[in-house]
């Protein structure tokens, strides 16, 4: 998840912090840019992909480094910054809001970080005051974590605590929290107002929210160890009577052509990023070859033997082969996620940069219906070479988008219109059209009849009629036979509304004599 | 855990009074008047039970539609008695069982009859749970259990209305009361799961319905709540002729969907192919999709409907794989209409359509997709960065600079083991175990495989030992990929010599080597496979073959056997080994024989010069001539 560093530069931030120690002095401001080297340092070992920002407020913000994975920049920025006058917190949400929606839409789940000097500044009026003009909840899916520069038993820090309790409860809210696998964010009190105090105040929200995720992906007996990027949540939501946990083996079951796949419905998408296989090479399956003389015997190789053990991206990894053969082969492997959940494993290739392109792990709706055109997931499975599989892909839905398939979207009269000129029009083209125009009328009467829409059916019989007295003298005889067939037909009190009884055409003998004419 | 909109009920009203007619004629003759003494057909007026009819049906079609599963709906008809259309059954919720239902209820009949038994049969229809609410087990039955009436019907004035709803709460009350009081202990587990639930609230929407000009003494009520938040009543009345747009617009908020004006399709008309005229086909999804807009509009802005441009696709681009978040199902508003209907039969046929908001000052923004997947039609939201945009190189991570992978191979494994759609359970299980199988003995890298490259020699073998069993055409098969083997280290060639030339360099070291290697690689595949009789047998013929080849100097002459027993070349000596049986002291064996069986003790290797001769008298020293020639 991206994050926000929302960092307060307030007058009040750069008051100094009592100590006994004579050789340091420092600031709460000192202290936050402690606490924000710390984060970053965690993210360097733990998350270098997340990307963050610093955004700076008193009673106006201002974006001093925008979204990167620079992390330098951040802190080469740090000691530079301006002192603001006043702290003012829903300035600043608003200010992140934007900056949110611009940079990353409504969908990517986003945590902010508010770093602050732990007064809300005002008294209890206008702490009630700010807690009402807060713009939360955000449109789009986040949490919002605070971390006070304040002593613990600062009297302060009582004061502003509501509202920080609402800024977090608020934050993960959203309306757009439709996956609700967003876990609410928490209030960091330093223990101490010291540098130790904050660093690990800091060190303990990095460890509950900025976790990453390992996990092992199996193919049958080839097996590697992937980290997942971002991590995976575990999912809950309105529809599912349980919260989901992704299992740390991702199994694949099979795969299955691309333009068979489709894009179903993914809840999240993760990077797929493979990991040096610790002690691989005692493994005799996997790196057969490095113990048969092939390699060691090569003359052009032999001197890089070496290096092969101690360079991770010299020593095979099964993920890169399964990229490279999902990529050429234009397939997607179906992977178990955990008892009832799927997901996808796709080559993934960023549009802009065609030529980098990675494994993507699409996490599906738990359920196996996830992708109705694949039919059932828990019911996918190999085909035994002997065998001929009738069923194929697409599985097809019973929906016809036509009203159900009975034709009886009649609820705006050009519906109703349209249905009734077609089966004037094939009266009009009688004999050739005999069995359309009673297959439409058929038609027309099933809906009729389900609708208690007797007084169409009286209609199209006159209709029918007139059309017979239209006839040119030169029709043959049989148009008018069946046009006043029909049109009895419809009348008829007994038939007409009986919906097990079909029309027929009149049968007749006509075409024959008057062929024979 | 069930929402409002999980349950609804349609109670709709089947007294005389429906029969009468809603007085909004139809016309059908629009088309121009054709001649003199063409007489024009009367207007046709649909009866109120028709209209009433026909705008359940839809609100259905939209709901059933957008929500394959989850979202149920009943039909009760309501005259003398309730008659219900469907019950909450998966096989009863879809539109041809109501319409079948429909048509055996019929026309409105005389007689008398009302509303009220068909409410009442409603609000029982709630407390009987639906097929997932009938799965959760007892202890877990502590979810809100609530519903949905759509009564339309049409009452003399306000106090009717109110007595209905009251009777309606009433009813709920004691049902309530009844569910809540604990079963006797005599009755079984079968008689609990069906036992009613407790109704915790009820949405009651009653249309009063009239004809076109008649005056009603009905008011629309807003939403109340009545029995302590038990249930809320709401009364909306509605001439019969616009009863398909009310129920059509309150599916909206009752499903939270929201409806997209797509604008300007290009269509081309039949009469005029040359040119096309651009139409409008509104269409239905849920509301979410389009969050994205709101999310950056003003309070005035979101009010308005959205309104989205068709940006025409051009090659292959677009599609809802660009789309990185979620998609909905969509619906078109108006199924009938013709652009509906092409605008469907397009996506249908596999297009797909990127939509974007217009905007005055120019500048295009992508911000919607529209496709179909599996015969079904999706919108997606398109925008916005994703956190794992900028990957790191696959190249750079672990094993990414390994060039040899076995890519193509690979790919020939996942085509085998491509996923059907079947029936039962077990099949990921079978799939699954299958993979296992496959994957068993499988090196990533070419230059960590000697038999995997050597292609045709290897092959029946490497193909069918991966199968779960052998038939003894199969195991035959393979013991014969192991005897050309074994012929071909007989005849001192390289297995290298084998490869494929761009190979064949990389694989060079010493012949003896080699074969070690193959005969390794091959003993590890087929003892990794060595589940089944037929494949414990073929693992017994090849450690016969390793065993054979295996021993350095002390086996020399036991291999000098074999070699003969096994080659079948014309070039070969015909020896000791081959069925000659004045110079052996052993009984003929054929090739199989002599690889199942016991080894032949050490014996003394025959003398050269018979075996060159076969069945004639060996000649000594028969160079001895050409020796002496030679130097001259």
């Amino acid at each position: 998840m991206p994050t926000v560093i929302l960092l307060d530069v307030s007058l009040s931030m750069s008051r100094p912090v009592p100590t006994t120690d004579t050789t340091e002095t420092h600031t709460r401001f000192t202290l936050a840019t402690a606490a924000i080297n710390t984060f970053l340092d965690y993210l360097c070992i733990h998350a270098k992909l997340e990307y963050v920002t610093l955004v700076t407020f008193s009673s106006v913000y201002e974006v001093a480094v925008p979204f990167t994975r620079e992390f330098d920049n951040i802190r080469v920025k740090l000691p530079l910054l301006d002192d603001g006058d006043k702290t003012c917190i829903e300035t600043a949400l608003h200010g992140v809001n934007q900056l949110i929606l611009n940079e990353w839409g409504y969908q990517t789940p986003v945590q902010i970080i508010l770093i602050t000097d732990g007064s809300s500044g005002v008294g209890a009026i206008g702490r009630n005051r700010i807690i009402q003009a807060l713009p939360l909840p955000p449109t789009y899916p986040g949490k919002i974590h605070v971390l006070p520069i304040v002593s613990p038993h600062d009297s302060s820090l009582q004061h502003a605590m509501p509202l920080y309790q609402k800024i977090v409860d608020l934050a993960c809210n959203s309306s757009n929290n439709s996956n609700g696998n967003i876990t609410r964010g928490a209030i960091y009190s330093p223990d101490q107002l010291n540098v130790p105090g904050v660093v690990a105040a800091m060190t303990r929200l990095c460890e509950q929210h900025y976790q990453e995720f390992w996990c092992t992906l199996k193919c049958g007996q080839l097996e590697t160890r992937v980290q997942l990027f971002p991590a995976p949540q575990p999912a809950s939501h309105e529809g599912l009577s349980a919260s989901y946990t992704l299992s740390s083996q991702l199994h694949v079951i099979g795969f299955l052509q691309q333009q068979d796949l489709g894009t179903p419905i993914a809840i999240s998408k993760h990077l797929v990023i493979p990991q040096a296989q610790i002690g691989s090479n005692t493994t005799p399956r996997e790196n057969y070859g490095s113990k048969t003389p092939t390699k060691e015997g090569s003359s052009t190789e032999g001197t890089s033997t070496e290096d092969d053990s101690s360079d991770p991206s010299k020593v095979s990894n099964f993920c890169v082969l399964l990229h490279g053969a999902l990529k050429v082969e234009g397939m997607s492997a179906i992977v178990q996620l955990g008892s009832d959940w799927w997901g996808t494993l796709s080559a993934w290739c960023e549009v802009s940069r065609a030529r980098r392109s990675c494994l993507l792990l699409s996490i599906l709706r738990p359920g196996a219906s996830a992708a109705p055109w694949l039919g059932p997931l828990d019911q996918l499975g190999p085909v035994e070479e002997n065998t001929t599989s009738t069923d194929t892909f697409p599985v097809r839905s019973w929906r016809s988008y036509s009203g159900g398939g009975s034709g009886c979207a009649w609820a705006r009269p050009h519906a109703l219109l349209a249905d009734v000129q077609k089966v004037l029009r094939h009266a009009r083209k009688l004999p050739d059209k005999t069995q359309h125009l009673y297959k439409e009328l058929n038609r027309l009467r099933r809906a009729a009849i389900s609708l208690g829409f007797a007084e169409l059916l009286t209609c199209v019989g006159s209709a029918l009629e007139r059309e017979c007295t239209a006839l040119p003298t030169s029709a043959p005889p049989e148009c008018a036979l069946q046009l006043a067939h029909a049109a009895a037909a419809l009348r008829d009190p007994r038939t007409a509304l009986d919906i097990k009884h079909t029309l027929q055409p009149l049968a007749t003998n006509f075409t024959v004599t008057s062929m024979s004419h | 855990m069930f929402p409002t909109n999980h349950k609804t009920i349609f109670v709709l009203d089947h007294t005389p009074y429906f029969g009468i007619s809603s007085d909004n004629p139809i016309d059908f003759d629009v088309a121009k008047s054709r001649g003199p003494g063409y007489v024009p057909l009367p207007p046709v007026c649909k009866s109120l039970w028709t209209c009433s009819v026909e705008a359940a049906v839809e609100y259905c079609r939209i709901v059933w539609d957008l929500f394959p599963e989850g979202k149920l709906v009943r039909f009760v008809v309501s005259d003398s008695s309730a008659h219900i259309l469907n019950t909450w059954a998966t096989t009863q919720q879809n539109i041809t069982h109501i319409l079948n239902g429909l048509c055996l209820v019929g026309p409105v009949r005389r007689g008398a009859g009302g509303d009220v038994v068909g409410l009442c049969a409603a609000i029982e229809g709630l407390a009987e749970s639906s097929p997932t609410q009938a799965t959760r087990p007892p202890p877990e039955r502590h979810f809100q259990n609530r519903g949905r009436i759509i009564c339309i019907t049409s009452a003399r004035d306000d106090d009717s209305i109110r007595s209905l709803a009251e009777i309606a709460l009433n009813t709920l009350v004691q049902q309530n009361k009844k569910a809540s009081t604990p079963q006797p202990p005599t009755t079984g587990d079968a008689t609990t799961s069906s036992q009613n639930l407790v109704v915790h609230y009820c949405h009651l929407v009653i249309i009063n319905v009239t004809p076109e000009k008649a005056d009603t003494r009905v008011n629309n009520q807003p939403v109340t709540e009545m029995g302590g938040g038990l249930m809320s009543v709401e009364v909306i009345v509605c001439r019969a002729s616009a009863l398909a747009s009310l129920l059509g617009r309150l599916v909206l908020p009752h499903y939270k969907l929201a409806i997209t004006t797509v604008t300007g399709i290009p269509m081309k008309e039949e009469q005029n192919a040359s040119s096309s005229a651009n139409y409008d086909v509104e269409i239905i999804h849920s509301a979410e999709a389009h969050a994205g807009l709101r999310a950056t509009q003003t309070a005035q802005e979101a009010t308005e409907s959205v309104v989205l441009r068709w940006w025409t696709p051009r090659g292959a681009e677009g599609g809802a794989g660009g789309c990185n978040g979620p998609l909905w199902r969509v619906t078109p508003a108006d199924v009938a209409s013709r652009p509906s209907a092409c605008l469907v039969n397009f996506l249908l046929n596999g297009r797909s359509v990127t939509l974007e908001v217009p905007r005055k000052g120019g500048g295009r923004s992508a911000s919607h997709v529209l496709a179909a997947q599996g015969g079904e039609l999706w919108i997606g939201a398109l925008g916005g960065r994703t956190p794992y945009d900028d990957p790191p190189a696959l190249s750079e991570g672990a094993g990414g600079r390994v060039t040899d992978y076995r890519i193509k191979e690979f790919g020939a494994l996942m085509q085998q083991n491509k996923l059907h759609p079947l029936r039962g359970a077990g099949s990921n299980a079978r799939s699954r175990a299958r993979l296992q199988r496959h994957t068993t003995y499988w090196p990533l890298t070419i230059s960590s495989t000697l038999i995997f490259n050597l292609g045709s020699v290897m092959e029946p073998l490497t193909r069918l030992v991966v199968q779960e069993s052998l038939t003894e055409e199969e195991v035959d098969s393979c013991r014969g990929v192991l005897l050309s083997l074994l012929g071909m280290e007989s005849r001192h060639e390289f297995p290298s010599a084998q490869l494929p030339s761009n190979l064949r360099g990389k694989s060079s070291g010493r012949r003896e080597e080699q074969w070690r290697q193959v005969w390794g690689e091959l003993e590890a595949l087929i003892r990794a496979h060595s589940a089944s009789p037929a494949h414990r047998a073929l693992l017994r013929t090849l450690l016969e073959c390793r065993s054979h080849n295996n021993h350095g100097a002390e086996g020399d002459s036991s291999r000098a056997t074999v070699i003969r027993a096994t080659t079948d070349s014309p070039l070969s000596p015909v020896g000791a080994g081959n069925g000659n049986g004045s110079s052996d002291v052993w009984a003929p064996r054929n090739v199989l024989d002599a690889l199942l069986g016991a080894p032949r003790p050490p014996r003394r290797p025959d003398f050269a010069g018979r075996m060159a001769a076969g069945s004639r008298v060996a000649t000594l020293y028969p160079h001895l001539q050409q020796d002496v020639e030679a130097p001259h």
